[in-house]
């Protein structure tokens, strides 16, 4: 046997040489003209302003040199001295790979720059970007084994025919995803609908997009519930867009809780001469227990009781003129709880000099300062944007408001609440944030104090950002 | 050997988001989250009777619940020892009793074999009242850090009781008190926190329709005419006879009927005295109910306070008050007397009517029977006022922030 093929290379060695000479010669010719192709095209691209020329030159930079390659021993094939069934074999699985390779890069350019292009243009959805770009792929794909089965000769009809029932069938199956789709390409088209529009369908279905997705929409409502409405709806009906989209912060806001514990300091007063002598002496979060616990213990009652030295001097010691001008005191005009000290210290002794008498507390009704010890906590609760803290600052805890609102600006020393803080560093909402700061909150429930935040926020996002 | 209670509670945590919120609910989880890791080990007395193990019966399934590792033992005695015990718990209330030396011999002697015998783990020691106090002797190897919480008044005590206890009270990392007024200056930290109710027990929760009536119709009372009615056990320092010279006073002109409901004491022996004196003192006017309720009897009870149109409080001593706290919850005007933690919790006009003296009473029940809306506001703050402060979820609340307490000095601490 290997000596039969050595006779017949000996005898057909011209006639192999010159298609292995054409072969080689190609695949060297292919480089040099690869060469100079591609430094041309680089030349020309680069008077162009066209982003993806590089994807363009890097992507068919190899296969150009497959095609040269196929090129060339198709060549051969032709010039070589196998029987004609032989060529034609050999050509047609060259065609096939060159078919194959084609498509394959085709398939590559387009999801690279079609996707660039969709997402620059934003004409839809990311989710139907993407499906726009798989339709495409499979359909040069099934073009490719169209032309690759016609070139083997095999019928091509009971595979168009088969492909059209499946695809019959996928559309019949998911006819309404199809509307939902197209109808979100149509709401796209029109731009008029975005994430974070609040708007209001003509069912009475209302609230701020918080999703668009290929088929559906999602819209949050102001009692936090997610509604799906799917885009054909949204297409039909009469959609009345209210708001534009928010701002959204620099930072998010994340509340956080504050809860107390009471701790005795086992100090008491029986008379105003004790309790200022005390006063004097205890720390900060005694005095600043004893004016804000009524806040807290009894946030339900409109209006507030004032400081418990008001009302202790009232109702223990009976001395109503001191218990009125100690309950004058505004807390909210002093922003450390030093001066606060300070002043109740100089309204007692202010009064104590006028006395020629003083009373003393009953057995039982002294005065016991308590200091307050808190933990602040964070909560899950994180916000983004201002319908998001309106929707949030509705489900904290009163705890919650209470630590952004009171200690924050008095015990943690930052001079005004953490609310102010964040619409003006984190949205640059400035006259917002200046509006809820000048806020007496301690003129308020703070269920009440709660309310009027939100319609603070809500008429300011309806100025700001009402359609119309 | 110790005793190690394993209890279940029915209920659920979750039960409490309608009564308190959700975000009060999400706190606790927040605060227990951080104690992970910490185990919690209560020890007192018994696991049955007294206002403690009521307490503890509710908070361990539900600290259990939110995740920390909390558990409940209590100490051996026999009768001479709570015998000794329960002079000691008079004695510190104020009252006089004659305490040997045999009786504190008696107390150290059960006292250290408790130290010996008990098998005691945990990092928070909490020991309830002054039965286990000594077990602090063991603080050297148990433990990270051991508190002291005592659920009586303290203020006024014989003497030589509380310096006798007092030599193992300092030894512990804090004490906690239930009212400002129930505590005495000590060296180490002491913590506020008051009692609470459970909305959830039978004493508090809502009930149907059908058996406040069947209650009403079994001690005969008129759903007609208002009810003032007053919750106590027969003791003299429930004033129960000044309850019922002010309820005659209103009766002149106001129609009324009044209902004293409660039990006697078996450790007192005065009390069926003072029953006996309540029902001839009631004898002859047909719109005086005296009801002598036996206990575990909180459905009838619950039914009592939710039908009366105004619930009294008229003691000339009192505790913590949790009767009044009852009735805040369940919306109802109060008129107290202004002594002990009643104070506390009916802050006069706003959450109540306090009261001196009968007279004082009297106008108060008149001015409330005259002006129902009035009424229903106090009534109406009343119960927002114990939501806030009053229910069990606070308590959990405070417990787990005394817990972190233990392991930070600041009065300012982030979690």
């Amino acid at each position: 046997m290997p000596q039969k093929v050595m006779e017949w290379l000996l005898n057909n060695w011209l006639g192999l040489s010159v298609p292995i000479i054409v072969f080689i010669a190609s695949i060297v010719v292919s480089i040099w003209l690869r060469k100079r192709l591609f430094n041309y095209l680089e030349r020309v691209l680069s008077q162009i302003r066209w982003e993806e020329k590089k994807t363009f030159l890097d992507k068919t930079k190899t296969p150009f040199l497959q095609w040269c390659i196929i090129l060339g021993a198709y060549i051969s094939i032709q010039l070589s001295p196998l029987p004609l069934s032989l060529k034609i074999f050999f050509g047609k699985i060259l065609s096939s790979f060159f078919i194959l390779s084609l498509t394959w890069i085709i398939i590559i350019l387009l999801e690279k720059i079609l996707h660039i292009y969709l997402k620059k243009m934003d004409l839809f959805p990311s989710n139907t970007t993407t499906i726009i770009i798989n339709g495409l792929k499979v359909a040069f794909l099934v073009v490719a084994i169209l032309i690759m089965l016609d070139l083997w000769g095999m019928p091509i009809t009971p595979f168009i025919f088969i492909l059209f029932i499946i695809i019959f069938f996928a559309v019949f199956t998911a006819r309404d995803e199809i509307i939902n789709i197209f109808s979100g390409f149509e709401l796209a088209r029109n731009s008029l609908i975005k994430t974070g529009n609040y708007l209001k369908l003509e069912s009475g279905e209302e609230g701020y997009i918080i999703e668009i997705t290929k088929t559906n929409m999602h819209i949050k409502t102001l009692d936090g519930k997610i509604l799906l409405i799917p885009n054909s709806r949204m297409l039909r009906s009469v959609v009345t867009i209210i708001s534009k989209p928010l701002k959204q912060a620099t930072q998010p806001f994340r509340f956080y809780t504050r809860l107390h514990l009471k701790e005795l300091t086992g100090l008491k007063a029986t008379n105003i001469y004790e309790l200022v002598d005390i006063l004097k002496k205890v720390d900060d979060a005694v005095i600043y227990y004893h004016t804000h616990n009524f806040i807290e213990e009894f946030q339900y009652l409109t209006p507030q009781p004032a400081n418990d030295f008001a009302l202790w001097v009232s109702d223990a010691l009976g001395d109503q003129v001191l218990g009125e001008k100690l309950s004058n005191i505004d807390t909210f005009e002093f922003s450390t709880i030093g001066a606060l000290r300070e002043r109740i210290i100089d309204v007692i002794q202010d009064e104590v000099a006028k006395r020629k008498d003083i009373n003393n507390a009953p057995y039982g009704r002294e005065f016991h300062f308590i200091r307050s010890i808190s933990a602040i906590v964070p909560t899950s609760y994180v916000t983004h944007d201002l319908r998001e803290f309106i929707e949030m600052l509705k489900l904290v805890s009163l705890d919650t408001l209470y630590f952004h609102i009171f200690e924050s600006r008095l015990r943690l020393h930052k001079g005004v609440n953490d609310f102010s803080i964040w619409i003006n560093d984190c949205l640059g909402e400035k006259a917002l944030a200046d509006e809820i700061a000048v806020l007496d909150p301690y003129t308020y429930t703070l269920e009440g104090l709660r309310s009027m935040i939100i319609s603070i926020i809500e008429k300011h996002l309806e100025r700001e950002y009402a359609v119309g | 050997m110790d005793k190690e209670a394993t209890i279940r509670s029915k209920a659920r945590l979750h039960d409490y988001i309608p009564l308190v919120g959700r975000g009060t609910i999400e706190s606790l989880y927040n605060l227990a989250e951080r104690l992970s890791g910490k185990t919690i080990v209560n020890i007192n007395s018994t696991f049955s009777g007294g206002g403690v193990a009521e307490i503890l019966m509710r908070m361990v399934p539900l600290l259990n619940q939110l995740g920390v590792d909390t558990r409940w033992m209590v100490i051996k005695g026999n009768e001479s020892f709570f015998t000794v015990t329960k002079k000691f718990h008079n004695a510190l209330h104020g009252k006089k009793e004659e305490i040997t030396p045999q009786d504190y011999a008696l107390f150290l002697d059960v006292s250290n074999k408790n130290i010996e015998e008990m098998q005691i783990t945990g990092d928070i020691l909490f020991i309830h009242d002054p039965q286990p106090v000594t077990l602090i002797k063991k603080k050297g190897e148990v433990g990270e850090k051991w508190v002291w919480r005592c659920h009586i008044d303290v203020s006024n005590p014989d003497l030589e009781v509380w310096n006798f206890l007092y030599q193992y009270v300092v030894d512990y990392d804090a004490t906690v008190f239930s009212a400002p007024n129930f505590a005495r200056k000590l060296p180490n930290r002491q913590f506020l926190i008051h009692p609470s109710i459970d909305p959830l027990s039978d004493k508090n929760r809502e009930l149907p329709k059908e058996t406040i009536e069947s209650v009403l119709n079994k001690y005969n009372l008129d759903m007609e005419k208002p009810i003032i009615l007053q919750v106590s056990r027969f003791d003299y320092l429930k004033d129960p006879i000044g309850v019922i010279d002010a309820f005659e006073m209103v009766r002149k002109n106001i129609p009324c009927q009044l209902v004293l409901a409660g039990g006697t004491a078996t450790d007192d022996p005065e009390s069926d005295k003072v029953l006996e004196e309540v029902k001839e003192r009631a004898s002859g006017n047909s719109d005086i109910h005296v009801l002598l309720i036996p206990p575990e009897s909180d459905i009838e009870i619950n039914a009592l306070q939710r039908v009366a149109t105004i619930v009294m409080q008229k003691s000339i001593k009192e505790g913590f008050g949790l009767t009044v706290t009852e009735a805040l919850w369940k919306a109802k005007p109060v008129v107290a007397s202004a002594v002990g933690g009643i104070q506390l919790q009916v802050k006069n006009k706003f959450t109540g009517l306090l009261c001196h003296s009968i007279d004082g009473a009297a106008y108060a029940l008149r001015l409330l029977l005259s002006n129902p809306e009035y009424a229903q506001w106090l009534g109406k703050n009343g119960q927002e006022h114990v939501r806030q402060n009053f229910l069990i979820t606070r308590h959990l609340k405070d417990y787990l922030l005394l817990f972190h307490s233990l392991y930070h000095h600041q009065d300012v601490v982030y979690l």
